[in-house]
């Protein structure tokens, strides 16, 4: 048969091109190598399939360490400043395609576990509805905390979120790019849903507001986040070391900060209001915490405190970027203290001693988790005493 | 506790309605335009000249978890047929294997694409301000990590289960020996990622996918299937339902700029550079992908190329930015005529280098020897015969001690590499537009080939300096540079390339080659400033 084909046919079920194909294929493969990467060192004991789809997809040269290209960029910056550079971080390595994500998350894999939460996010509000359970939260807890400061703490998953934007552009490793894009994805899907739950309780709460004018005014005008944002906006726009910006926001603010806020004070205390919706997403929120704390401890401990060449050094620096971060998140969560102001007391659950014992969980699961790591003094104690100064 | 008036509002609502309720995802994307603040040092990393507005909206309003459920099926649709009937039939054996070894390129060089327009989505989502277009660039970035990890799921599916895994299951490494790679870098990689940031939405969005995807991710899906490749299609077609968010991102980033006085100065001249970028590659590496790459034809590529880039891309949808000052491309006129014969200038020169690279290349048999005939009328005398010459001196074998590289060198042919697109010409056998110039500068020397590139370097050089691979391999011998740079099989001796793909047909190792004493050497360095 002739080599011009009709618009629509198929090699694969006309019979005619079939036999012209089978003709042409050899008997038995050509290499016995049937592995993707196989010259990848694996993690674990075999490669992976995260890492089959996802190592070595960075096209840098060998002077990006890891790299497995050659020569110069095609085409650089305005001025010549190069595609990617060793110059964007001052944090050093032998291996920037080093890293994995220890739940091994491709793409797939990803959007198939959020797919899931979302369809059961549909179905748990639907059922949470139906069954009147919005009667059973304390007003003072919905109109005021859950409307203001809960709405206003999406501005604060928001900003962390943007911050993730020039990391997923400048850092130099694949793995890295991903799991970046994806704790960022994951920041925005949490300020989404604090403004899901209010559209939520705005159509089952007549008169509750579902704009984002109050909360916003709470952000950038009240007091009681007036550290974080100031701490956020630095995070985001003012640090242009992509290492420096994971670092800070998801090293220092957020399991500090982030951890308090969600953990301590939204999900503890809504159920002592009446308000079982709010932990439902926290929870959700918790989850992508506990999920991004293993891609970080991975791209910091793993392959950049523990590098055999640079850990001493890199360790030296992240102690530098504490020094700067924890003061101005210790701040943050001072501020924070003005809002047990704001909510009726409930003995050993609002007052000092029980917000005391959150910050002591607060900051000692920091240091173990966090500061331990890279050698880092810190007195816990002390720093509970400065946060605790705020207490009105 | 008292019961406030709105939670007796909420209980008396229930009384008499316990329908259930939920939220959509448009119920909470249209706040998200409220999520952002003011404050002083809100401004990008990466400055551009156009000013992006504060109002721009996006057009598929999605929030995480909404996009996060729609690519969720799409995968389930897409990796099901893979793993199940495709397997099942043995379909990655049943592809000629011809474009068994054009989709070791395809589909690795794509991904390299889709892999650098993570970083480049990455940058317009911190460029632009506001939260909806931020939103768009966003959706974007998930879905080119979605997109590499596809392309590269191809190479995995053809090294698993295919005739030839040599290539596939190592194109991440092999790929940068080859002639193509430094220009693929050019146009896929840094194009995207490497300048103002609205200029990259130019080259990315409003050139490379708007106008090539078309070609690139559906045209190719043609050819697959009439080579008996349903691997191909069943991915790049699920690839294509993204690529149509990511043209829409190309066209906010245009209207979120139209108002700016900087666009009506510099927009046509970064698109016209964009244009010329992406296709000085495109279109000849398409081409002979399609063409020679293949054995069923489907059309040839001049009239795919028309139709996809010419009517389709530079009438109807530059005719739709229009209102906001857009022009097609000046340069169109340029690439019409180096979409006749640019792909045949281009096989020459990859035939005659084809130990480097991670694929087999075939000659055309007399039967496509025809079909060019009849439908690029003078190909037989401009390539034909020298195909016909290079194949009775036994290029195919490895007992003939011949390559075509030496053909060249014997006949006084050299080869330049293009400074700005890092694509190779033969000014004294190209059919196509390309005429050497040469400048001198910061001590080097750079040659160029065509009008448009030359104009790019002349006003910023220091962006274009990188080496090509002469100048890098220069006085190294072939076989050393190949072993060097992995490009041999798991036998540890024959080549990944070879210069047919006979199923009868023997196969080169590296001792051929080494045989050959084929020295690389720079044509750069036997040229003065000024020549052309």
């Amino acid at each position: 048969m002739g080599i011009q084909v009709e618009s629509g046919k198929r090699g694969l079920t006309d019979p005619d091109m079939a036999r012209v194909i089978a003709n042409a294929v050899p008997t038995q493969p050509l290499d016995s190598n049937n592995k993707m990467n196989y010259f990848v060192k694996p993690r674990g004991r075999r490669l992976s399939e995260y890492e089959i789809l996802c190592c070595y997809a960075q096209p840098t040269p060998d002077w990006i360490p890891g790299g497995l290209d050659w020569g110069d960029w095609t085409q650089k910056f305005h001025g010549g400043r190069p595609s990617w550079g060793n110059e964007t971080t001052e944090l050093h390595t032998t291996d920037w395609h080093k890293h994995r994500d220890p739940a091994n998350r491709w793409h797939a894999l990803y959007v198939k576990d959020k797919a899931e939460e979302w369809r059961y996010t549909d179905r748990f509000l639907k059922s949470y509805s139906a069954d009147g359970q919005v009667r059973s939260i304390d007003p003072v807890w919905r109109d005021e905390v859950l409307n203001d400061y809960l709405g206003a703490f999406c501005f604060s998953e928001y900003g962390l979120f943007n911050s993730h934007s020039s990391a997923s552009r400048d850092c130099l490793g694949d793995t890295l790019r991903m799991s970046i894009a994806m704790i960022g994805l994951d920041k925005v899907d949490n300020a989404q849903m604090i403004q899901l739950e209010r559209t939520f309780l705005a159509k089952l709460v007549p008169g509750f507001p579902e704009s984002t004018d109050e909360p916003k005014k709470e952000w950038t005008q009240g007091a009681i986040y007036k550290s974080a944002r100031e701490t956020v906006e630095d995070i985001w726009q003012a640090t242009y070391d992509w290492n420096e910006i994971l670092w800070s926001g998801h090293m220092v603010y957020d399991p500090l900060f982030g951890q308090f806020v969600r953990r301590e004070f939204f999900l503890r205390l809504s159920s002592y209001f009446g308000d079982n919706l709010t932990p439902f997403f926290i929870n959700q929120m918790q989850l992508y915490h506990s999920q991004t704390k293993g891609i970080t401890g991975d791209m910091f401990f793993h392959c950049l405190a523990d590098d055999v060449e640079f850990g001493d050094y890199n360790k030296r620096i992240l102690r530098a970027w504490n020094d700067k971060w924890l003061p101005r998140t210790v701040n943050a969560l001072k501020d924070f203290m003005g809002i047990f102001a704001k909510i009726p007391e409930i003995k050993g659950v609002t007052d000092k001693p029980a917000v005391e014992a959150a910050l002591e969980r607060v900051f000692n699961d920091w240091k173990r988790d966090y500061a331990d790591p890279i050698s880092y003094k810190v007195d816990t104690a002390a720093l509970i005493k400065t946060v605790l100064s705020g207490l009105k | 506790m008292a019961i406030s008036a709105a939670t007796k509002a909420a209980t008396d609502a229930l009384a008499v309605n316990h329908a259930p309720t939920s939220v959509n995802a448009q119920e909470v994307h249209r706040w998200l335009q409220s999520f952002t603040w003011d404050f002083e040092k809100n401004r990008t990393k990466y400055p551009t000249k156009y000013k992006m507005a504060n109002d721009t909206k996006e057009q598929f309003k999605l929030i995480a978890k909404e996009y996060a459920r729609m690519e969720s099926v799409k995968d389930e649709r897409q990796f099901g047929s893979l793993q199940d009937v495709l397997a099942r039939v043995d379909a990655a054996k049943r592809v000629h294997p011809k474009w068994n070894e054009t989709m070791k390129v395809v589909s690795n060089f794509l991904e390299v694409g889709e892999y650098n327009a993570i970083a480049a989505t990455g940058m317009l989502w911190d460029s632009a301000t506001a939260p909806e277009q931020k939103n768009g660039y966003l959706a974007q970035t998930l879905d080119e990590i979605r997109h590499t990890n596809q392309c590269g799921y191809v190479n995995y599916y053809f090294a698993k289960n295919g005739q030839d895994p040599a290539g596939h299951n190592d194109a991440r490494r092999t790929r940068t020996i080859g002639p193509l790679w430094k220009g693929m870098k050019r146009v896929f990689s840094d194009g995207f990622i490497s300048g103002d940031a609205v200029e990259c939405s130019i080259n990315l969005q409003l050139v490379g996918e708007a106008c090539f995807t078309n070609p690139l991710i559906v045209a190719v899906t043609e050819w697959a299937a009439a080579n008996g490749d349903e691997i191909t299609p069943t991915v790049f077609l699920s690839i294509e339902t993204d690529e149509l968010r990511h043209m829409a991102n190309g066209y906010q980033t245009v209207v979120s700029i139209a108002n700016d006085e900087a666009a009506s100065k510099y927009l046509n001249t970064d698109l016209n550079n964009a244009f010329w970028t992406q296709q000085k590659y495109f279109t000849p590496v398409l081409g002979m992908a399609f063409e020679y790459g293949s054995h069923f034809k489907v059309e040839p590529w001049v009239k795919t190329w028309n139709r996809w880039v010419y009517e389709d891309w530079g009438g109807i949808w530059i005719g739709r930015l229009g209102k906001y000052g857009v022009e097609s491309p000046a340069s169109l006129r340029d690439a019409k005529k180096d979409a006749y014969w640019a792909h045949h200038d281009l096989f020459l020169l990859a035939y005659a280098l084809w130990p480097t690279g991670f694929f087999r290349l075939t000659l055309p048999t007399a039967e496509e020897a025809e079909w060019f005939e009849a439908n690029y009328p003078g190909w037989q005398e401009n390539y034909g015969k020298i195909y016909d010459e290079w194949r009775a001196r036994g290029c195919e074998d490895p007992n003939s001690g011949f390559i075509p590289l030496m053909w060249f060198i014997e006949n006084n042919h050299p080869i330049y590499i293009d400074r700005v697109s890092q694509v190779p010409f033969c000014p004294s056998l190209c059919k196509g537009a390309s005429t050497l110039r040469v400048h001198e500068w910061n001590g080097k020397m750079h040659s160029f080939s065509d009008d448009w590139g030359e104009r790019m370097w002349l006003s910023e050089p220091e962006r274009y300096e990188c080496q090509n691979m002469f100048e890098q391999y220069e006085g190294r011998e072939l076989s050393e540079v190949i072993a060097e740079l992995h490009g041999v099989r798991s036998d540890g001796k024959t080549l990944i390339a070879q210069p047919h793909t006979s199923k009868d047909g023997k196969l080169w190792t590296l001792d051929d080659i080494k045989k050959l004493n084929c020295v690389f050497a720079d044509p750069l360095k036997s040229i003065k400033a000024g020549d052309r």
